[in-house]
């Protein structure tokens, strides 16, 4: 089996942290998980410790993107085959890692947990900026894309190594289109997700006006100029 | 309607295209970030329409009363690019706390590092190691 590291990236989750690795550790111990605590201000960090977690403890705040790299840098130096990003809120379901695991050695480069593969995914005003990003992906790539918001992503050590030292490398869908673009292999695998238990939803509408701005033009307009820079500082090893 | 020369217009347009080459070239070679950028992208949109299309300008001009179209087209860009430079300033101040933090986090983290290795090399019971060990740091 390969080596998987699970990165979960953390910021004020204290109120769900704690059930999301504590399943992890007692139903999943064939996975290395790693918390990346994002300069949380609530007792994030302190729970973490006091369970004894391997915590990775940003001093600052660098946003998701940033913590995520954190964890894929992390997983590029100790030799992890692949790594994937689990939410600290709860909604990712650890049982779909094996299915995804499993698409990922036929040979995908990145494995998507998508909720909308095998089911239709709802017309309601929430799932309008996935079914415009959606559309973007295919219009510029080809490729359908069911889920593109979804954050349950796998990437082998291929694709971890390349998000680990780039700019630009969020784990956001305009980087999974420009990739796509830029011949990596990207599939989906049906999964359900559960509904947060605690915390607050990052996205309000204004942020997720936003969103969808960037997300839109970066698909649309600007990976039409950007240029694939594929050079690895980490020594070989593939699956 | 104010009328302006072919060689102006030629002009405006070149000095716009470069300017939207120059933003893209540098997108292209991973030096900007792509949130960062879509400022500069409107912005170097807006000046190619306003170099192509100038009667925009002297008719909005027109419309708002201003004493000429260059008033309106300088104001515009002014208020736009004063407003960007707040929010950077808002930025650096923010990177500032943040590298403040780092520089405060790594430098007390070597201090601990110290502490720990004074008090692993010094033998059970003698506490003064660690201090001596400081006071001679200081000295070099």
């Amino acid at each position: 089996m390969p080596k998987l590291l699970i990165v979960i990236p953390a910021y004020n989750e204290e109120g769900s942290i704690e059930r999301v690795v504590d399943d992890l550790i007692q139903n999943y111990p064939q996975y290395d998980y790693v918390v990346v605590n994002d300069g949380s201000r609530d007792r994030t960090a302190a729970i973490c410790r006091s369970r004894g977690y391997r915590l990775i403890d940003l001093p600052v705040n660098l946003g998701l993107a940033g913590a995520f790299q954190t964890g894929l840098r992390y997983a590029a130096e100790h030799g992890y085959d692949c790594a994937m990003q689990l939410d600290a809120d709860g909604q990712h379901l650890p049982r779909y890692i094996a299915p995804m695991l499993e698409k990922l050695e036929a040979g995908a480069d990145i494995v998507i947990g998508s909720r909308f593969v095998t089911v239709l995914k709802p017309r309601t005003l929430r799932m309008v900026g996935s079914y415009l990003i959606s559309w973007a992906i295919r219009l510029t790539t080809g490729q359908p894309i069911c889920d593109p918001t979804s954050g349950m992503r796998m990437f082998n050590r291929r694709l971890l190594e390349e998000f680990a030292q780039n700019l630009n490398y969020g784990p956001e869908p305009d980087t999974i289109s420009y990739l796509i673009k830029n011949g990596a292999v990207v599939k989906e695998v049906q999964v359900k997700m559960a509904e947060r238990t605690a915390g607050e939803s990052y996205l309000n509408f204004a942020r997720s006006v936003q969103y969808m701005i960037k997300m839109g033009l970066s698909i649309l307009l600007i990976q039409w100029f950007r240029k694939r820079d594929t050079t690895y500082p980490y020594p070989e090893r593939s699956l | 309607m104010i009328e302006i020369s072919i060689y102006l217009r030629v002009l405006l347009v070149l000095g716009s295209i470069s300017t939207a080459a120059f933003i893209l070239k540098r997108i292209r070679q991973a030096k900007v970030q792509i949130e960062d950028c879509i400022f500069w992208l409107f912005f170097a949109a807006f000046l190619l329409l306003l170099s192509i299309f100038p009667e925009v300008a002297s008719w909005v001009s027109r419309l708002l009363e201003f004493e000429s179209p260059i008033n309106l087209v300088y104001l515009l860009i002014i208020f736009v690019l004063l407003v960007h430079q707040f929010s950077m300033t808002v930025r650096i101040s923010q990177m500032d706390f943040k590298l403040r933090t780092l520089a405060q986090k790594v430098a007390l983290n070597e201090r601990d590092q110290e502490e720990h290795e004074a008090a692993h090399t010094a033998q059970p019971g003698s506490a003064a190691l660690g201090k001596a060990d400081f006071s001679s740091e200081e000295k070099t």
